[in-house]
Parts: C-alpha cells; sequence; structure tokens
C-alpha cells in the first residue's frame, strides 16, 4: 500500500533558521502528531508539504503523488486546516460551500450541510459572528466534505476548549478507520496526541529528533530522579537528556526496562511527551 | 477558478449594491441631460476597476492566499482567476456605458458613434490601470501598492489635460472624426492585449512568492 505522506531529506533555509534532512513517513489508517516548540519547523514542513512555500531540497509525495509535478491531483485527495480560519467574515458556511465545490470533483453538498449540523453551525450566519471553536469546526467541515483521503491540520485544536477538542478528535478518530485514510496533525497540545496518534514526530530546531509509533515511544522511554552525585555516576550513553535542578536531577533514559534492570536502586517514571519536549528543549546532553 | 471568482463576488456583494445604487443615480442624472455620458461611463470603469483592489483587500485581511494556494490548482488558479474577474468587471462596466449611450441616443439624440468611442476609451483605461495595478498588488500588497493606483489614474488624465492646454493636441482638430474615434477604439485594445503580459508578470511574482 502507497504511503500517504513520503518526505525525503526536506531542507528549507530562512538564513537564521533551516530544516534540515527532514524524513516522514505516514501509512494509512493512521495519525501522526508532528510536535516541537515553536518556531521549531512544525509549520515550514506543512507549507512545504503543502507548496506555500518553496523547499530548497529533499522530496515530498502526498497519496504517491509528488507534490510540485502532480499538484492539482494530489490536492483533490487533500484536507487542509491551518492554524486559523481563512474565510473572509462576510462569508456564511453556504457561501463557503458553494466556493469550495468546484475544486473538487468528489464535492458532497449533502456532507458539508451534515458537518454543519453536526457541529451545530448554521449555514446562513457570517463567519465574523463565529467563536474560534465554530470557525475551526467549519474549517474542519470544509476540508472534510470533499471526501479526502489524508487530512493535513496545523494547530488545527489550538485555542479550542475541551469539548470542542474532545468533539473533534472524535471525528479524527472516525476518519482514519478507513485504511486508506491518514492525518497529519501539528500540535502543542501533546495531550490530544497521546489520546488519537499512532505515530509522532518530534521537531526541534529543524530536525526530527525522535519520531516513531507513540505507544513504543511512551513505552520505552523513562524518567530517572536522582542527586547529582548518583546522576555523575551513571554511565552518559545510558542517558539521553539530563536536567539538573536545585532539589535534585532528573535524566531521561531511551529504554526504560533495560536501565530499571541495571541501575534498581533508581525510580524510573513513565513519560509524557511533554517531558521530552522539556527534556531536549530545556535539558541539557548527558 | 469558478469558485474563486464566486468567492470575489461574495466577498464584494455589499460594495457591488452599493455601486448599483451610484449607477443608477448618475446613469439617470446622465440621461435627463445633467450628466455628460464621457465623466459617467469614466466613473463607471474606475468604480469596477476598485472591485478587484477591493478584492485583494479583504483577502489580505482573512489571509486567504494561503488557504486559496493549498488547492487544487494553487497560485496560477488564484492568479488567472483575478484577472478574468477584472476584465469580467471592466467589460460589464463597458456594456453599462454602452447601453446608457444608446438609451441616451435614443433621448436626447446624441451621437452614438462618440458616446461609444468614450466607453471604449473609459474601458481602455480601465484595463490599462489594472495591468499596472494587478502585479503590484500581488508583489507588495494593497497598502504598498494604493499611492500606484493614484499615480496610474491621475498621470494619465494630467498628461492629457496638460496637453489638451498647451494645444499639443491641436493637430487632431485637423484628422478626422471617424479616424479619432477609429484611433480611440483601436487604442482601447492595447490594454487588453496588456493584460497577457500583465497577467504572465503576476504569475511570475506569486510563484516565487512564500505565503
Amino acid at each position: 500500500m502507497t504511503n500517504c505522506i513520503e518526505i525525503h531529506g526536506l531542507r528549507k533555509s530562512y538564513g537564521s533558521f533551516a530544516l534540515n534532512d527532514i524524513h516522514l513517513t505516514l501509512p494509512g489508517g493512521a495519525i501522526m502528531g508532528l510536535i516541537g516548540e515553536n518556531g521549531a519547523g512544525k509549520t515550514t514542513t506543512i507549507k512545504c508539504m503543502l507548496g506555500l512555500i518553496r523547499r530548497d531540497g529533499g522530496e515530498i509525495a502526498l497519496l504517491g503523488r509528488d507534490i510540485l509535478t502532480q499538484d492539482r491531483e494530489a490536492k483533490r485527495d487533500i484536507g487542509v486546516v491551518l492554524d486559523e480560519c481563512f474565510f473572509h467574515n462576510s462569508l456564511r458556511p453556504r457561501d463557503i460551500g458553494s466556493i469550495l465545490a468546484p475544486f473538487f470533483p468528489t464535492w458532497d453538498d449533502g456532507l458539508y450541510r451534515s458537518y454543519l449540523d453536526k457541529f451545530s453551525l448554521p449555514a446562513g450566519q457570517p463567519v465574523k459572528e463565529f467563536s474560534r471553536g465554530m470557525k475551526m469546526k467549519l474549517s474542519l467541515a470544509a476540508a472534510l466534505a470533499h471526501r479526502p483521503k489524508l487530512l493535513i491540520l496545523d494547530e488545527a485544536t489550538a485555542g479550542l476548549d475541551p469539548v470542542v477538542r474532545d468533539e473533534i478528535l472524535e471525528e479524527f478518530l472516525a476518519f482514519v478507520c478507513d485504511e486508506d485514510h491518514a492525518i497529519l496533525l501539528s500540535s502543542h497540545i501533546t495531550g490530544d496526541l497521546e489520546k488519537v496518534a499512532d505515530y509522532i514526530t518530534y521537531l526541534h530546531q529543524g530536525e526530527v529528533v525522535l519520531s516513531g509509533a507513540k505507544d513504543d515511544i511512551l513505552e520505552r522511554y523513562g524518567r530517572v530522579g536522582c542527586t547529582a552525585g548518583q546522576l555523575a555516576a551513571l554511565p552518559r550513553e545510558e542517558l539521553v537528556r539530563v536536567r539538573r535542578g536545585q532539589f535534585g536531577c532528573e535524566a531521561l533514559v531511551a529504554d526504560r526496562a533495560a536501565f530499571r534492570r541495571r541501575h534498581p536502586e533508581l525510580p524510573v517514571d513513565r513519560v509524557t511527551l511533554d517531558d521530552i519536549m522539556v527534556f531536549v528543549g530545556r535539558g541539557e546532553q548527558a | 477558478m469558478t469558485g474563486l471568482m464566486r468567492k470575489d463576488l461574495l466577498v464584494l456583494r455589499k460594495q457591488l449594491r452599493t455601486y448599483l445604487i451610484f449607477l443608477v443615480i448618475y446613469g439617470a442624472l446622465s440621461v435627463a441631460g445633467l450628466f455628460p455620458l464621457a465623466a459617467v461611463a469614466a466613473m463607471i470603469q474606475i468604480l469596477m476597476v476598485m472591485l478587484p483592489i477591493s478584492a485583494f483587500s479583504f483577502d489580505e485581511i482573512a489571509r486567504w492566499d494561503r488557504y486559496a494556494a493549498a488547492l487544487p490548482g494553487g497560485r496560477r488558479a488564484m492568479v488567472t482567476s483575478r484577472y478574468l474577474f477584472t476584465f469580467l468587471v471592466a467589460l460589464a462596466a463597458a456594456v453599462l456605458g454602452a447601453a446608457t449611450c444608446l438609451i441616451l441616443s435614443r433621448t436626447t439624440g446624441e451621437p452614438v458613434a462618440e458616446g461609444l468611442a468614450a466607453v471604449l476609451a473609459c474601458l481602455g483605461l480601465g484595463l490599462f490601470i489594472a495591468d499596472v495595478l494587478l502585479p503590484l498588488c500581488y508583489k507588495w500588497g494593497v497598502e504598498r501598492a494604493r499611492p500606484w493606483m493614484y499615480v496610474v489614474i491621475f498621470v494619465p488624465v494630467l498628461l492629457f489635460v496638460g496637453a489638451w492646454y498647451l494645444g499639443l493636441l491641436d493637430w487632431l482638430n485637423a484628422v478626422p472624426e471617424e479616424a479619432v474615434l477609429f484611433l480611440t477604439a483601436g487604442a482601447a485594445l492595447l490594454p487588453f492585449a496588456g493584460m497577457l503580459i500583465s497577467w504572465r508578470i503576476s504569475l511570475a511574482i506569486m510563484e516565487h512568492k512564500d505565503l
């Protein structure tokens, strides 16, 4: 089966910031969470994927099609929700349906209206009267109404309350029930990704520092709590990152079970994606 | 592309309604003989050519280009639809002007050829303004392109009026009226051809732009 997303050696430089040799693969029937600090390169990666910015090098294939040479065909099967609502304030949801329908041969107006109903979005109300949550749901309804195979979402759930986020996450899970469908979801809300993502790719300063199956990452990685003296005695190769504090030290280890076997005297806890990000972002090399 | 043109129409519908009221009032004044047809034709054309510029403004506020470029068709469809929209509104303005001219010829007996020449000249002016402004809007955005809009609109008018006062256009009196009308109509077609060049420039600007 063709991967929904295949990125090889993606490079893009802005001078002070550069995406460096990004590799990313997303199979069908899965959700990949793209995480990273602000300015890590998540949006730049997504913009390169959608052809919104010119890349300096590398290859991008979406649904098996090269995004540069088969742009139109590839985009017909892709739904996009970016970090804000791009619909003009004076437009109403029914206008948006009539604007987008000619772009997509597979546009299903009945499906679009059913999403509007499901999300409680009045078809005749101007966008300017919508809350942020309503705007994001409208963007999602517009992205789903042509029955895409791949959804690309950049911070689509940012700023939404937990109830709306839960509603949208449910929609994502329903979407990937089809083995041909996939979602790339960039988000700071790692709790959401822990709920729905199958894969995680972590970008840090323009580079992929971690990529793999979410369950495997959360199962393998661990946090060791220790004193400065205990930390100094640990072999450096067993530690991914360390944090030294006033009241103690902690270290991130890549194989929790193996570490526990070797050092039964030290407590090793499970980590969250947030913990990993904090270790990489604020910690130091062991 | 039809979706993008439809978007422009929907976003500008309030403005279009206001313009329509203006046009009806000034059209009526013109039919009543209170307003010269050439002035009405020019006003219609300027108002209509302002529409695509307003569309740029609304797109910038909504940051629509980022979304539109991610749709099938991408940047090429965005640019082409904006040019088609501009051409269609300029044409609609010319048709409105021509209709007013025909009504005037029936009611006041004004010569049709002279009126139609004025309408064609205004169509040419409208398209010329668009030819220059659209690439500037793509390059710099509406706010930075706006000062050029006044330059493009007023400089040709000032040059024409200045040349008229200085007697530089006196030679036109020696040219037969039919030939002047023919030349005016021909001159109106030049900016139409210029649209193609302008479109290619805008396309090149957009294709190299990071959104």
